[in-house]
């Protein structure tokens, strides 16, 4: 009697699991994949350089980092950053 | 549940994952989301069919099915529940279902959090995940199976039961957290595959992983720890750590894994190390499937080998799948993964990053040549050498002080270059910390790696402790902050830097710990009844010798006093010789097994273990090592994981 109860078990969890995996497939057509739209890529790079600022800012408040790199390299992020808000502003 | 549905479950799941890869393959063709949603919830029942057939096997271990071979085995009557659960990573079918069943816990947590996230990547994250699970359901269901039933001369009323070494409650956390490291790698190495099919390697994938790299690694460490903390407690033979390939088969994996979230720390903020960062990601998840191999596959022998087995030409077939598939992956795609930029001085924290992911790597290699030359050799020369302590010794503890010495430079380090009035302002406290301790250390009498250990410590020390007030400093001068909210704020605003400074405070602590090695003090000597003897500026007395039965064990009992040279009372230690299985009428299954008692302070243990008892003469014999500092070993441990916790919690910005 176990075998038998644990077949029918066996085949209800298949069963439910069956029609939860084929749901998606009586759908309507859904179109083509969203892929990673440009605009979060661009706005997680962003994200990402304002940490890197404001570690670099940390770095020279600290003093482990003298005027003339903190500032040339706080030039050049401020540039990607800007790159990339006009980048966006264009979206 | 009979164990039918288990072997039933377990087929489902392979059922499914056929059907996964297939049906996310075609998405990829053919762009259709109703496929990539089928193909997600296919993988979802994988997943879940793993899951029943674990369940089904913990619970026919708990009510003791003898019907099933691997319950006969590796459980009996007596075994206490915590330890027939535990029993399911104790052999071979079931630590391979139990590795599966933790990869579909991770697989399952990675597709629901990413269900509307990374539709470039997930894809082909998910085909790697369920490949990976499809070779571990190719194991449980046609190598080895867990259901497989009792055969006809393996018949045992009561079990075959536990190994007594195995049990342990350390022994029932540390494989699980060990796994939770080895499997977890899984998850990044999936993202860095999908990320080279998808020629995304921006440092965007990098990010999408950092969580699931630093989670993988906590446990990775805390599994080492856990096994070192076990093989201390349990094994009796005073030490933590004695280059067994099973501990390297931890270890390799832990070395390329910290060299990787060292370098992915590169990545992310300058989007170099492209290749290098691929390279590592693959090498640690490949270790961890070849320490599985090395662990289950019964190619060496060591205290870990608890079986022998036929899945080693299959487990490295696979390890060489990955390899080639995934280097393979990655030369066509060497012109997506050049970086547009590159180091601008040598005396930058780029370069310091770069410098100890080099030497960590070649840790790893003269870990895995020490490991393999045995087998090397005897596939060679038809004879085994073994390659023991002094040689992973002679090696691996310059180059570990190295890294500890690099532990505390990285960190003085700016990014891009670091201006020579910086280099000496940063560097001139930690190095005269360091070079006073080793002169003091010089003058009481220590010599040799003792004297480099410490003061490396000691300058690793003044880093930390320097970058944590200067940042404390900072604050009170921006934000007139007290010193305690500039902490506070200080950590939680930068939990990933303070959270690593912190775990290189846990590594000086493993260091101080392990340099107290070089001190040791053991003697063996046979004690009755009211005798003493003296070892190391104590003395043992052997108060009493009892004897007593337990439900799974006969035990003889020491009771030794000890006390210092001048008669102060120290403490009592009361190691036992047990015999497990002692009901037994076959002599032969009965297992003789010593539980030591450790007396331990933050100077020193002393470590007691009855290694044999004679019953008629009521003589104990008795081993006392002590062992200075192994308490640190520990401390530090903790410090790692309490640093590694405070790097994981979540940025507010995130």
């Amino acid at each position: 009697m176990d075998v038998i109860g644990d077949y029918g078990l066996i085949l209800i969890f298949f069963v439910v699991a069956v029609i939860f995996v084929l749901q998606p497939l009586l759908l309507p057509y859904l179109g083509k994949p969203v892929v990673e739209l440009d605009i979060n890529v661009l706005k997680r790079k962003k994200l990402l350089l304002y940490r890197q600022i404001k570690e670099l800012e940390m770095e020279y408040e600290i003093g482990n980092i003298n005027d003339e790199d903190f500032h040339s390299h706080r030039a050049l992020l401020k540039q990607e950053v800007s790159a990339i808000i006009t980048a966006l502003d264009s979206k | 549940m009979t164990p039918i549905a288990g072997g039933a479950a377990l087929n489902l799941a392979f059922g499914f994952g056929i059907l996964t890869i297939l049906t996310i393959f075609f998405y990829t063709r053919n762009g259709d989301q109703r496929l990539y949603l089928t193909g997600q919830r296919l993988a979802l029942g994988v997943s879940f069919f793993v899951f029943l057939a674990t369940f089904i096997l913990a619970y026919q271990l708990i009510i003791s099915n003898f019907d099933i071979d691997y319950v006969a085995r590796y459980t009996s009557l007596e075994t206490p529940v915590v330890y027939k659960i535990s029993a399911l990573w104790a052999g071979q079918s079931g630590s391979l279902l139990f590795w599966l069943f933790i990869l579909s816990i991770y697989a399952t947590v990675v597709i629901l959090q990413n269900q509307r996230k990374h539709h470039g990547l997930m894809p082909w994250v998910i085909i790697s995940l369920v490949i990976v699970q499809m070779f571990f359901l190719v194991l449980t269901n046609y190598v080895t199976n867990p259901f497989k039933a009792t055969e006809a001369d393996f018949i045992v009323a009561n079990g075959n039961g536990l190994n007594p070494l195995l049990q342990n409650v350390t022994m029932a956390i540390h494989p699980p957290t060990l796994y939770l490291g080895f499997v977890g790698f899984t998850v990044p190495f999936s993202f860095g595959i999908s990320a080279l099919v998808n020629r995304d390697t921006s440092p965007l994938w990098i990010q999408s992983i950092r969580r699931w790299t630093l989670v993988a690694w906590l446990f990775l460490s805390m599994g080492i720890i856990l096994g070192g903390w076990w093989a201390y407690r349990e094994l009796g033979w005073g030490g933590y750590w004695a280059w067994d390939p099973v501990e390297n088969a931890s270890f390799m994996p832990w070395l390329t894994a910290t060299a990787f979230v060292h370098s992915i720390i590169i990545q992310e903020k300058k989007d170099m190390l492209r290749v290098w960062n691929m390279v590592l990601i693959i090498l640690t998840f490949t270790l961890c499937i070849f320490g599985t191999f090395l662990t289950r596959s019964g190619v060496m022998s060591s205290v870990h080998s608890f079986t022998a087995s036929s899945l080693g030409p299959i487990f490295l077939a696979f390890v060489f799948f990955i390899l080639i598939a995934s280097f393979g992956l990655m030369y066509t795609r060497m012109n997506d993964l050049r970086s547009t930029r590159r180091m601008e001085s040598f005396t930058s924290r780029e370069s310091g990053f770069l410098f100890n992911n080099m030497v960590f790597v070649v840790m790893c290699f003269s870990v895995f040549w020490g490991t393999l030359f045995p087998v090397i050799s005897e596939a060679v020369r038809g004879t085994k050498i073994t390659v023991g302590p002094p040689f992973f010794n002679q090696i691996n503890i310059p180059i570990g002080l190295i890294l500890l010495g690099l532990t505390g430079v990285g960190p003085l380090l700016a990014w891009r270059r670091t201006g020579k009035k910086n280099l000496i302002r940063n560097f001139t406290f930690p190095i005269l910390t360091g070079l006073s301790s080793a002169i003091v250390l010089l003058i009481i009498g220590y010599r040799d790696y003792v004297v480099i250990s410490f003061s490396l410590g000691a300058f690793v020390t003044a880093t930390i402790t320097t970058e944590f007030i200067r940042g404390i400093r900072a604050r009170n001068k921006k934000f007139k902050e007290s010193p305690f909210t500039a902490l506070k704020m200080m950590v939680s605003k930068n939990r990933s830097r303070y959270g690593g400074y912190v775990v290189h405070l846990g590594i000086v602590f493993m260091f101080i710990g392990f340099t107290g090695h070089a001190f040791d003090k053991e003697k063996e000597f046979s004690l009755k009844e009211g005798e003493t003897e003296h070892v190391a500026g104590y003395e043992f007395e052997l108060i009493q010798l009892s004897e007593s039965e337990r439900p799974n064990h006969y035990a003889w009992i020491s009771d030794l006093r000890v006390t210092k040279q001048n008669g102060e009372f120290v403490t009592n230690l009361h190691p036992e010789k047990r015999v497990y299985f002692h009901r037994n009428p076959d002599v032969n299954r009965r297992q003789p097994h010593s539980e030591l008692d450790i007396y331990s302070t933050l100077n020193k243990d002393i470590y007691s273990i009855f290694s044999a008892v004679d019953t008629e003469n009521g003589v104990a014999f008795i081993k006392i090592m002590v062992n200075p500092l192994v308490r640190w070993v520990w401390i530090g441990g903790f410090i790692l994981v309490f640093g590694t916790l405070i790097a994981l919690w979540p940025r507010r910005d995130s």
